[in-house]
């Protein structure tokens, strides 16, 4: 930072050019047109020029303009510019009326753009201004609860991580379900590239600040020009470009906190002696073992030299023992910062935009930190009438110190469920208990406090996202664009555990070091025509053309281990370099599109487009495939009969039907393979790997879209409302196949599922004037349904309890319904639910040696029934405020992760969770929590007692911004400065009993995670993050 | 210059909308290979072998699952258990799931390997000549091996029942090319399953060589039969195996039976002569699943690791006699541990000379024959090593009682119990809950299958 500061100010001062005019002298004063209230800050510009000036606090302006044919611009936000030509006038009021979402804004489409109201797709639009600040590493995050549909879950609170995205739903199984991501028309690398458990996202390398819109591609209409891509939806990311005229430089500054939202109750000291005695007794009592017994649980608890005294350091039932809450070492207050600089502009020939940011965040849970670097350089250049050519280009650097998965004893959050009695520090070495020379073996697992302060691992990477393009109008109405894209992402992970961390890591009793380079090269060019022309009432549009795209991911890997000491840090100086590998995966695609929109007289809309994809990861036979869609649009307030309607100021119908495609599936899965890494104590050797499958083809997916866009009272309030069924056939499953075949899974076309919602958007502006008041509201509910899967059994996730079944949901929980507990033992029960010869169902209930015999039903969704987000801003004179909820509801989470050893009746020694020292005792017969019975099994079998309500609001953020007085800043030469104070995750309303309910655990298979969501593991909540802003603009 | 913006674009996308961009879409994998090219010389058979050995490696075949969950399905108190395994605690407590853990991956990765060793015995008209009868040998070990662990941990005992009709697992014997529902096969019996590993075992006898490094040799197969004729009570034959194998003088008692562990960090790697058998880890390949569990890090001696999970209750120790080094082979922490798996990289003991012994004092005793030696000599070469002074009688509880010390956690209990009918705690020998399940996963996958009985 201290760094920075100069060269911004030098950059600043170089920016500065004052300019002096002369000439006729024009003043007025600029009002709404609403209720005439004056306009403080509006601009003021003499058009094709940088000379301007701003109204004051009572909308009255003053500006030299040179000659009477000069022509003034006045603009002012959310308001519609006009110009005004100065002829001999010298008083100029100007009355500017509201700009209510316009639909007469251009919206990006795949290869190109169009007018809001001759969109018949459905495409969702998330403006930059919208996201700006948002104090997430990635975009992804930030675009959580803005677009109808969209369904972002976050999954943890770890840095930088992979992000669930849901466009419409799920649309696979065992291929992808994220969207697919385009930035400025390129495919970016979007996949984890993790190598360490958790996941990262490659898209934490863009910096949201830069970004100009994003748009998202949602029914098969707008989508089916990316084909085989699509179904899942296409996110376009557009950056900013320069603008013709003054040079805008912005600076930015924000500083903030941030903090774990929310925390899990576990028991303290006391209640930990007093539960586990209980436990122990419990089991000896079911033994009939003894208290006494030197062999007995109680004695193992309690006993001399037993469980209690060992891990409390020896200060068990002495003045010594002391309560340590383990889960507060975990959490962290994490400071921020963030700087950005902005500078746009440039001539009517060449214009740009210039950026770069500073991002310094360090996590709520210890040891996590993300820093990013990151520049952009958009440039324009008219070089001909006819040519133009540009350049995008995005540099980043990230550095994540990373935390482990959540399944890794290092995980810090996992010390929760040690014991409360365990000295943070040990006595003996001053240093985190379990540390080297003192006893490995405390606390009860492995400490991650040692992991943090003696162990790294750090992910680096760079990126360069770059795009040229060349535009030739060949004629006025006809233009050809040749785009090239190079998306580079270079990473490296590498860690060092130092001897400390023996315990956790075996290997690492003299030092191991790892280190991973990975580079995925992603080449991608565009080639298109496209055509406009409007002749008389008919508007024809066209676009033809074609793209290629060739990926290439290489990895290269080396350990070492034997240090000569915890100095040597470096692979280097490692005496065994105990393992090395290298490998490299590569896919493409070559597509052929075309799409063409006809429109007549502004009422009829008209559009279908086609794809023709062809990938590498195909079998020969299937090798490529077709994708057209067709919509319609009637812009029913163009007819006679609702023209100059007073209410209905804009209504139009519009409908879609088309087919898109996924091929997420990795690469190769098509081929029988065999594998050269079955290697046996030192000699090389081969095994079966794969079954292939040569007619192995994409996903289908078809979709019709019916949706009415709507504006009221002159466009006060407008919205959309939609209705989508969305059938996917021919999964791309990996079937199961009997393992005494020798392998566990098949890829294949098999299977059919659907979703179908409605969306539901609506803008208004409620009051307008001097108090502005503006509310956007999106909802969508989405319904899931796997229809058909041939009997195939697909289940993961935790202990299996997520499954893929017809007639459900993908990835419903499936397990054992919990029955609480039996009032005169203290057994857990479970219904048995199986059916019975009359065809009704059993509901008789089983205790533990039953289990087995229960049926397993299905006990709920990870996937929300509804989510949306509601953002009220307002402002009056300089101030602003925005408030912005987000929330999903009906939605469940597995808790089973945790509960399994943390609420789990003292099976384990894990501490647990507070709500256990409700167990079953004789005196207390009606708890829902079993009586506690140490290593024995008592209703912490996978059940339904484990999965919990997801549904959560959340005041996601909440900013307050104030703008300086124009002839203040003016006076200090300056156009615009704001302050601002701003809120993430301020408060989340919820009955989750975990840490947080936006959770997904980021440790699970590969092939687990495309379909077992709502997970919880230990997994990090989400922050509380509250900052205070500077912006500076002139 | 201005008819460039006509040129330029025609060419363009003359050349880019080419077809000759189809041959790009022919993408070959760089770490794989296609199965048809696979198996095409004798040197690609002899790789798919070392991937066989690499199969038998795997935690969950003799890595160590399959001895320990014999260790912790025989268990009556000898044994604590202090882990959040919830497939190890299962097993411990004898309350199994079909999801468990262990019951899954153990058959899963079992038939991996067999099929592996169908993948070698399917091609061995391409080995080389010289080699062929030892290929063929160590893939028919591998194979009968895993076929005899798999039958007596998923399947009722021999001979509790009819064998004939009780189901023992399914039988594989061709490599697998496409999945189709020919290969959703049913159970084969008991009986056949035995009869398969009988044949491969004994033909695996007869081509391997007496000696051939780390790998599978002759005297292997015939200690892998010693042990399948014990199981069925053919105990002249199990006794023949044991003596050949003894008197062959390929392998030798160690002198101290301290010495018989640490292979790693005493021994640099190499298994000392009294091992036949066993799976080799090096740094860079394999795991010892027993030291995962069995095994625990001793600050005091560098190189051990483990979970610490398995512990070795009063109940055990207190089975030693006064003067037993064996009895001393603990380490206590906090709890008490076997010192047998502590070295992480050690190697995963399959068969040692000792077991030999044992079963041949065993067999002739029952027999009441002399083969080789007399019951009482063999039961005293192995307590005299023990530092025990030599008995003067021999029963065959006192056999069974130097077997369970001697080869305490060596994955030896389950089987020993069930063979001599022999309760586990309160429940007897053919207790349904001492049969692992067929996995959900294989039931709901195949449905020509049936489930053991208790797990419906």
């Amino acid at each position: 930072m201290r760094r920075i500061f100069p060269l911004m100010l030098l950059a600043w001062l170089a920016c500065w050019l004052p300019v002096a005019a002369q000439g006729v002298r024009i003043t007025g004063k600029v009002t709404t047109s609403d209720d005439a209230s004056p306009l403080p800050g509006a601009s003021v510009q003499l058009k094709g020029t940088n000379v301007g000036t701003q109204t004051d606090s009572e909308g009255s302006y003053a500006i030299e303009v040179p000659s009477a044919n000069s022509v003034l611009v006045f603009s002012f936000v959310g308001m519609v510019a006009q110009e005004i030509a100065v002829a001999n006038q010298s008083t100029i009021d100007v009355k500017l009326s509201s700009d209510v979402r316009s639909l007469s804004e251009v919206v990006v489409t795949g290869y190109g753009s169009q007018i809001k109201r001759d969109v018949t797709g459905n495409i969702a639009q998330v403006k930059g201004t919208e996201i700006q600040n948002m104090p997430v590493a990635s975009v992804d995050a930030a675009i959580q609860g803005r677009a109808a549909g969209v369904y972002v879950n976050s999954g943890t609170g770890k840095l930088g991580q992979a992000i669930n995205v849901r466009v419409r739903g799920n649309s696979s199984i065992s291929a992808s379900s994220q969207p697919l991501y385009v930035v400025d028309g390129m495919p970016v690398t979007t996949a984890d590239l993790s190598n360490n458990g958790g996941s990262t996202n490659p898209l934490s390398d863009i910096n949201s600040n830069d970004i100009e819109s994003i748009e998202i591609l949602k029914d098969a209409s707008a989508g089916a020009i990316y084909g085989s891509r699509a179904a899942n939806g296409v996110v376009l990311i557009t950056t900013k470009r320069g603008k013709a005229g003054k040079t805008n430089v912005s600076l930015n500054y924000q500083l903030g906190s941030s903090e774990a939202t929310r925390r899990v109750k576990f028991l303290n000291a006391d209640e930990y002696v007093k539960f586990y005695t209980m436990a122990a007794n419990n089991r000896d009592r079911i033994d009939g073992t003894d208290t006494q017994d030197p062999d007995s649980y109680t004695q193992y608890m309690l006993g001399a030299g037993g469980f209690l005294e060992y891990y409390s350091l020896g200060t068990y039932n002495t003045p010594q023992q002391q309560n340590y809450s383990w889960q507060d070492q975990a959490f962290q207050k994490g400071p921020m910062q963030q700087l950005d600089l902005q500078v746009n502009g440039g001539s009517e020939k060449t214009k740009f935009f210039l950026s770069g940011q500073y991002l310094d965040q360090t996590g709520t849970l210890v040891g996590n930190k993300l820093e990013r670097i990151s520049g952009r350089m958009n440039l324009d250049h008219q070089a001909y009438k006819w040519l133009q050519v540009g350049l995008s280009m995005g540099l980043a650097r990230t550095v994540n110190r990373r935390l482990p998965g959540d399944n890794a004893f290092s995980n810090p959050l996992q010390m929760a469920a040690l014991t409360p009695l365990t000295p943070f520090t040990d006595p003996k070495t001053g240093l985190p208990t379990g540390t080297p020379p003192g006893d490995v073996n405390v606390p009860l697992y492995f400490n991650p406090m040692i992991s943090i302060n003696y162990a790294k691992f750090e992910a680096t990477s760079f990126r360069n996202l770059t795009n040229a393009y060349a535009q030739i109008n060949i004629l006025p109405e006809l233009k050809f664009r040749s785009e090239l894209g190079i998306d580079l992402l270079n990473q490296n992970e590498e860690g060092y555990y130092q001897s400390q961390n023996v315990r956790n890591v075996s290997t690492a009793s003299s030092g191991l070091g790892n280190n991973y380079a990975t580079f995925v090269t992603n080449y991608n060019t565009n080639n298109f025509f496209s055509y406009d022309k409007t002749l008389g009432l008919h508007g024809i549009g066209a676009t033809l053309g074609m793209s290629y795209q060739q990926s290439q991911r290489k990895l290269s890997f080396v350990e070492g281990t034997q240090f000569p000491s915890d100095s040597y840090k470096k692979i280097a100086s490692a005496a065994t370099k105990s393992d090395g590998s290298t490998s490299e995966t590569n896919f493409r695609f070559l597509s052929y599109f075309l799409r063409m929109n006809y429109k007549f007289a502004d009422k009829y809309l008209l559009s279908a487009s086609a794809r023709i994809d062809g990938s590498s990861r195909f079998g020969v036979n299937s090798r490529y495939g077709f994708f057209p869609s067709a919509s319609l649009g009637w812009v029913v307030t163009e007819e006679g009969f609702l023209k100059n309607n007073n209410v209905l100021s804009f209504l139009k119908l519009r409908g879609s039907y088309g087919s898109t495609g996924n091929s997420e599936i990795g690469d190769f899965p098509q081929l029988g393979l065999f594998a050269g890494d079955a290697g046996y104590a030192g000699s090389a050797g081969q095994r079966p790997s794969q079954i292939g499958n040569p007619n192995l083809k994409w996903e289908t997916t078809r979709q019709a879209d019916f949706g009415i866009d709507f504006g009221l009272f002159n466009n006060r309030i407008n919205g959309e409302i939609d209705y989508y069924v969305k059938k996917t056939n021919g999964l791309l499953l990996e079937v199961n196949v009997p393992a005494t075949s020798g392998f566990s899974v098949q890829y294949a076309n098999v299977g059919k599922l659907e979703n179908k919602g409605f969306e539901f958007v609506l803008n208004t502006q409620n009051t307008v004037g001097a108090f502005r008041w503006t509310t956007s509201l999106n909802v969508a509910n989405n319904k899931n349904k796997v229809t058909d899967i041939q009997g195939q059994v697909i289940e993961g996730g935790i202990r299996s309890m997520s499954r893929v079944m017809e007639g459900q949901p993908v990835g419903v929980f499936y397990t054992v319904e919990y029955a609480g507990v039996d009032r005169a033992n203290g057994n857990a029960l479970f219904y048995k639910n199986t059916p019975n010869p009359d065809g009704t169902v059993d509901r008789s209930t089983v205790t533990n040696s039953g289990y087995n015999s229960a049926q397993r039903v299905v006990a709920g969704n990870p996937n929300p029934k509804f989510v949306g987000g509601i953002t009220n801003t307002f402002s009056y004179k300089g101030i602003d405020l925005s408030v912005f909820f987000n929330g999903v509801s009906g939605n469940k989470i597995n808790f089973y992760g945790v509960g399994q050893y943390s609420s789990a009746n003292g099976i384990y020694e894990d501490n647990q969770t507070a709500d256990q020292m409700n167990a079953w005792t004789p005196e207390n017969p009606d708890t829902d929590v079993p009586e506690a019975r140490f290593y024995r099994g008592n209703g912490n079998q996978a059940s339904t007692r484990y999965i919990f309500n997801g549904s959560y609001l959340r005041l996601r953020s909440i900013t307050l911004g104030y703008n300086l007085p124009t002839e203040l800043v003016r006076r200090i030469k300056m156009e615009k400065v704001r302050v601002y104070v701003s809120a993430l995750n301020l408060a989340t309303f919820t009955n989750y009993k975990g840490w947080d309910p936006e959770v997904n655990t980021d440790d699970l298979s590969e092939k687990d995670s495309k379909f077992a969501l709502g997970n919880d593991f230990y997994t990090a909540p989400q922050p509380r993050t509250l900052l205070v802003g500077i912006n500076v603009g002139f | 210059m201005k008819k460039n913006r006509y040129i330029i674009p025609a060419l363009l996308s003359a050349m880019l909308m080419a077809t000759g961009c189809d041959n790009r879409l022919d993408v070959q994998p760089t770490q794989s290979i296609d199965e048809n090219v696979a198996l095409g010389t004798s040197r690609d058979v002899e790789v798919t072998l070392i991937g066989c050995y690499d199969g038998l490696q795997d935690v969950d075949v003799y890595g160590g699952a399959f001895q320990y969950a014999s260790e912790l399905l025989g268990n009556s108190d000898e044994l604590g258990f202090g882990g959040t395994f919830q497939n190890l605690l299962e097993m411990y407590n004898k309350e199994m799931t079909t999801n468990n853990a262990t019951a899954t991956t153990t058959w899963r990765d079992s038939y991996v390997a067999i099929n592996r060793c169908n993948n070698v015995l399917s091609a061995l008209d391409i080995v080389d000549e010289d080699k062929r009868a030892r290929i063929e040998g160590e893939a028919r070990f591998i194979r009968g091996s895993i076929y005899f662990d798999l039958v007596r941990l998923y399947a009722k005992t021999w001979g509790d029942g009819d064998n004939a009709s009780n189901p023992g697992v399914p039988l594989v014997l061709k490599p697998t090319r496409g999945v189709t529902d020919a290969d959703k096969i049913p159970r084969n019996a008991v009986a056949e399953v035995y009869a398969q590993v009988l044949e491969d075992l004994t033909k695996a006898k007869s081509l391997l060589p007496e000696s051939n490094t780390i790998y599978a040799t002759k005297y292997a197969a015939s200690a892998q039969l010693s042990r399948v004729y014990l199981m069925q009570g053919n105990y002249a034959a199990a006794r023949d195996e044991a003596n050949e194998v003894i008197t062959s003088e390929a392998f030798s008692l160690n002198p101290t039976f301290e010495s018989l562990f640490f292979t790693f960090l005493d021994n640099g790697g190499a298994n000392p002569e009294e091992y036949i058998f066993s799976m080799i880890v090096t740094q860079q390949d394999g795991t010892n699943d027993m030291n995962t569990f069995f095994g625990t890090t001793i600050s005091a001696i560098p190189g051990t690791a483990g979970r610490g999970d398995i512990r070795v209750l009063a109940k055990h120790r207190g089975l030693y006699e006064t003067g037993d080094k064996r009895g001393a082979f603990f380490v206590t922490t906090n709890n008490t541990f076997t010192r047998k798996h502590l070295d992480k990289f050690g190697n995963v003991l399959q068969f040692r000379l000792a077991e030999m012994y044992l079963t041949r004092a065993e067999a002739n005793l029952r027999l009441n024959s002399q083969t080789g030696a007399t019951p009482l000599a063999d039961l005293n070469l192995i307590r005299t090593r023990a530092g025990l002074k030599a008995a003067t009688t021999v029963t065959i509880e006192s056999v069974l009682k130097e077997r369970h010390l001697e080869l305490a956690f060596e994955g030896h209990t389950l089987h020993d119990l069930k063979r001599t009918r022999q309760n586990v705690g309160a429940l007897p020998y053919n207790s349904p809950k001492l049969i692992m399940p067929i996995p959900q996963r294989e039931m709901d996958v195949n449905k020509q299958l049936v489930q053991n009985q208790g797990y419906n």
